[in-house]
């Protein structure tokens, strides 16, 4: 059995610097066409995931 | 001070207990989360006893083993007895206002039981686990400010970190520390294709203009961002209680229905597989006005059947005689020393058909039919010199594996015959995702 007190009321920090895009590749863009969405359904409903 | 406490129960759909930063993850995925653990109480081993999502929530909402209520499989066949006692429905009686944001009612009809407000924004999706946070809290919010009279009960069910994982643009750059995302060499993924989740997502949400996404570095970035997303919607669900001046009568429970496998074991981004990664769960509960034990952590052993027994009594009422769970309401107070269980044992029925023994010191994974990874059909791992279950030794200790499988086949004998059952649920339903796909593929 364990009690370990925490400090409250933690200051929440800022977001995390993004990385120098120099000579780092471009991020892909993700695109989530309404044609993908019904493949994930469509595929999920095979499985029986989804109804 | 109210007389009975509000209580929002929230699912992050697949939030794996180590990316949050209070569960020792080194980025900063989770600043809220990590101070709502602060402000609150945080379990550390929380495991949940059935996954993936529908046996698992029937567990939080029942109390009861997936064993017991019968909803051992996510598409199953089993379908919950109409009178088994339901938290909602519980609540209801007593008078409480009672609210879900989910889906869940829409895919098994007993997630609607108990709920006089059924909100479903994942109506304007096609597929309802791309709703999103802000989706969610804009209608939860609006209820939250008008609705109420009294106590309240709403669940809400964030679905952001389920996969597809496609976080917004602003998240752009976080948490990835270079690489090529698209590289055409990058093969780490291959094996997954093989697998109908993967070849779905390498059809959709994995492909972009630029090219296939191939770095399993960058997918896990993507779970990152979606988290620290959910971790803004968290945040907003506070702000909005302490504007209404509800903060302090409003107990928040955060839990994960199961975990999330990143690359582990050869599972990509599912969840599925009896390992700490998906069973182990994070749960922390806030309630300012409750007299918490705030900033503590209790570390024995708890289960998701816990959760609605102890919602129960904070609400005043009395849970029911027979359930598996039971209350921890007065370890978040103080009342009672933590305590908990000696071991877990849980179940999947879903993508593999296996049992789980969890205990301080090692795991043991007895299969009901092989899977499809090819595992060996018992798996026994040391989790104090292996914490990653890497290393089988069921081989190297067969008399540790032969007691550890006689402890799942006692118990599972006795909860059998306490239930009036004649079969093991797991052998009776098999792996039924793997069924089904076997069949489409013939």
């Amino acid at each position: 059995m364990e009690q370990e007190p925490q400090k409250k009321n933690s200051v929440v920090p800022d977001p995390p610097a993004k990385p120098d895009p120099q000579g780092v590749p471009e991020e892909p863009v993700q695109v989530i066409r309404p044609e993908d969405e019904a493949i994930v359904v469509e595929r999920l409903r095979e499985l029986g995931y989804i109804e | 001070m109210q007389a009975k406490p509000n209580i929002i129960l929230i699912t992050a759909d697949s939030l794996r207990a180590n990316h949050l930063g209070c569960y020792g993850y080194p980025q900063p995925t989770s600043p809220h989360i990590d101070q709502l653990a602060c402000q609150g109480v945080l379990f550390e081993k929380m495991f949940a006893p059935g996954i993936p999502t529908q046996p698992s929530h029937t567990t939080i909402f029942t109390g009861l083993h997936p064993v017991t209520h019968g909803v051992v499989a996510h598409g199953g066949r089993a379908k919950l007895a109409r009178g088994t006692p339901f938290l909602a429905e519980m609540l209801l009686d007593e008078g409480y206002a009672t609210c879900s944001v989910d889906t869940l009612f829409r895919e098994r009809i007993w997630f609607g039981r108990g709920y006089e407000y059924l909100i479903d924004p994942s109506l304007h999706h096609l597929f309802y686990a791309s709703v999103t946070q802000e989706e969610l809290n804009e209608r939860a919010f609006h209820w939250i400010k008008t609705v109420p009279k009294g106590p309240f009960f709403m669940f809400i069910h964030y679905w952001d970190v389920h996969y597809p994982y496609v976080p917004p643009e602003r998240m752009r750059g976080l948490f990835y520390n270079g690489g090529n995302p698209t590289d055409r060499d990058n093969h780490a993924l291959d094996e997954w294709w093989d697998h109908p989740v993967g070849a779905m997502a390498r059809d959709t949400w994995l492909r972009t203009p630029s090219g296939l996404i191939t770095d399993p570095n960058y997918v896990t970035a993507l779970y990152d961002r979606e988290l620290r997303y959910l971790d803004e919607g968290i945040a907003a669900l506070e702000d909005t209680l302490e504007k209404q001046g509800m903060a302090e009568d409003t107990m928040i429970v955060l839990l994960a229905d199961h975990g999330e496998s990143m690359t582990d074991h050869r599972i990509f981004y599912d969840h599925y597989g009896l390992y700490d990664c998906t069973v182990r769960v994070p749960l922390i509960v806030r309630w300012p006005g409750g007299k918490l034990r705030t900033g503590s952590r209790i570390a024995p052993f708890r289960q998701l059947s816990d959760v609605m027994p102890t919602l129960l009594e904070a609400a005043g009422v009395q849970p029911p005689d027979d359930l598996d769970g039971g209350s921890f309401l007065k370890q978040l107070t103080g009342e009672e020393e933590p305590a908990g269980y000696d071991r877990v044992i849980g179940l999947e029925s879903t993508w593999q058909a296996k049992y789980y023994l969890r205990n301080d010191r090692y795991k043991f994974i007895l299969a009901r039919q092989p899977d499809l990874l090819g595992n060996p059909d018992r798996e026994l791992y040391d989790l104090e010199t292996d914490p990653g279950e890497i290393h089988n030794i069921a081989a190297e200790e067969p008399k540790l594996a032969a007691e550890m499988e006689t402890e799942v086949e006692t118990w599972l004998a006795e909860k059998l015959e306490a239930t009036g059952q004649t079969e093991d649920p797991v052998r009776k339903e098999g792996a039924v995702a793997v069924a089904i796909w076997e069949q489409h593929r013939v």
